[in-house]
């Protein structure tokens, strides 16, 4: 080998380094300039595609679920801004929604103020997984917290109070909102206004206890006059509390709710709702580690003499077993056998399989 | 061996042991097992903090709690996968693999818990570098790496060469 050889490879090698040193500095200074004040961004993407086979139909087909974005910003030490964009397929057509807007300022951790429209922190699920499909084991939400739920308020638009208690070994942590009720179409959220002045407000607390790692568990309650376009105006009253062992062997996510519902001007109409579901899965070990097998039961009842939700044919059982397949960082395959009962209207099975996916830079 | 081949030959040689003196700084030195050096949580000097428990550090490395004492922001530095500090400290401290680590971190985001993530240093010079430059910044790394610049936490009352420190 003559020296010009020698020389081109340690010029080469000597090129390697010092690019290298140039990506690690490049790397410093972008760390050390969003350390400062200034704004900092961070853009995330969430989507699924199922397919849906059901017992007694010829509707079997692919669907394709929630494509959402999400937005983080930071525009200061303690000002942060969020917001959550879905695009969802109907049958002609895709609804886009402002799922979620944020403005949260942090004075500390016990004391988070923000404002804009959430996902009502109530019980697990809702405040847990939101639109992302990926980052929940099953296909889909339960029942009781679904999207247009008329069970409990999926999203909520006021003030919303925050912060953790971490000096106690209960970890605990809490939330209060205020802010406007339903509308009158009972699904959806008041998002241009509260349509009958009398504000919905909730509070629920939460612990996380140091000696338990993985372990949540919460109580919450919520409140608030709904009117309905086709019926006078009804006390609504909820009550919600889970159990969630949050590590994946096993991952257990236990959650109820009791809601109580009365006309206002006449107590005696009176009807309550119980709903839960219990959830298990189990990560393998080892070489199976991308698998995760799940089961969830479900039940939900409404009382015939409910003012609000009698009529809506919410009554509801379900059993479903799947197994989800991390088969990529950032997607995953399910699998899900699901036997299901509206209403005491005779039980429909059905199967879906569904891709997931998370666009992320981390 | 032929005079003018010999004196390639030499000519090369000190290339070479020009370039391998060169290539020293860049060439890892032969490390000691994580299990007996420690691995040391770093903090910027200004920091507080002197000594925090093992549930308190596991909050503030899941940003549970996002603040010191003096209300400044904690700042997380982490390193960057394939390290050996990155596996301990995924191992000890977040009980978690590189998987649920990143979708606890999407998780997180997307609850509008944190605005980013961790931000992910390369080196144990870079770590230091940035946590001496950046007030409210806490990272980690081997305790035998630890230089003046920064402040090293007691954890559980234990500094790394004291034994029963809870992260050897």
């Amino acid at each position: 080998m003559n020296n010009r050889i020698i020389a081109t490879i340690f010029l080469f090698v000597l090129l390697l380094l010092v690019s290298a040193r140039k990506a690690t500095a490049q790397n410093y200074d972008e760390i050390l300039s969003s350390a400062s004040s200034g704004p900092e961004f961070m853009v995330m993407g969430f989507g699924d595609i199922s397919y849906v086979s059901r017992d007694g139909t010829d509707q079997d087909g692919f669907v394709i679920g929630q494509a959402v974005g999400h937005l983080a910003a930071s525009l200061g030490h303690s000002l942060n801004v969020f917001a959550e964009v879905s695009a969802t397929g109907k049958d002609s057509e895709y609804v886009f929604e402002v799922e979620r807007l944020i403005a949260k300022y942090e004075f500390s951790d016990l004391l988070k103020l923000s404002a804009g429209r959430y996902h009502t922190p109530m019980g697990y699920w809702n405040s847990a997984f939101h639109h992302g499909a990926w980052l929940q084991t099953t296909t889909s939400r339960p029942e009781m917290v679904k999207f247009g739920s008329k069970l409990l308020p999926i999203h909520f638009v006021g003030v919303l109070l925050e912060g953790n208690l971490h000096s106690n070994k209960l970890g605990l942590s809490y939330s209060a909102g205020f802010g406007n009720g339903r509308h009158a179409n009972i699904a959806r959220a008041g998002d241009a206004g509260d349509i009958n002045g009398d504000k919905a407000w909730m509070v629920q607390l939460q612990m996380a206890p140091d000696g338990l790692y993985g372990l949540k568990a919460g109580l919450g309650f919520y409140s608030d006059e709904v009117s309905p376009t086709d019926r006078p105006d009804i006390k609504e009253s909820t009550v919600s509390g889970f159990l969630a062992w949050t590590r994946e062997s096993p991952e257990i996510i236990v959650e109820f709710l009791h809601s109580s519902h009365e006309y206002l001007f006449d107590s005696s109409v009176s009807g309550d709702v119980n709903a839960w579901y219990a959830q298990f899965a189990y990560r393998l070990k080892d070489d199976l580690s991308a698998w995760k097998p799940y089961a969830r039961y479900e039940d939900t009842d409404v009382d015939d003499s409910d003012p609000l939700l009698f009529d809506q044919g919410l009554d509801y059982q379900a059993g479903i077993l799947g197994v989800r397949w991390d088969f990529n960082p950032y997607a995953a395959l399910k699998a899900e056998y699901r036997s299901e009962e509206y209403d005491n209207g005779g039980r429909e099975n059905n199967f879906r399989l569904q891709l997931s996916f998370v666009l992320s830079k981390l | 061996m032929k005079p003018y081949l010999n004196n390639r030959f030499i000519e090369g040689l000190r290339l070479c042991l020009a370039a391998s003196l060169l290539m020293i700084p860049f060439v890892a030195q032969a490390e000691e097992p994580i299990s007996q050096t420690g691995i040391a949580i770093v903090v910027h000097k200004d920091t507080e903090a002197d000594d925090v428990s093992m549930a308190e550090l596991r909050n503030i490395f899941l940003a549970n709690k996002q603040f010191w004492p003096n209300r400044s922001r904690i700042i997380l530095l982490v390193r960057a996968p394939e390290s050996d500090e990155r596996d301990y400290v995924l191992n000890t401290i977040y009980q978690m693999d590189e998987d649920s680590f990143r979708k606890y971190w999407i998780a997180k985001m997307f609850r509008a818990e944190v605005p980013r993530g961790p931000k992910i240093v390369f080196s144990s010079d870079m770590t230091t570098d940035l946590v001496v430059a950046i007030p409210g910044s806490i990272s980690f790394m081997r305790a035998d790496q630890v230089s003046d610049a920064v402040k090293v936490l007691r954890v559980d009352g234990k500094l790394p060469s004291d034994e029963g420190y809870p992260l050897k």
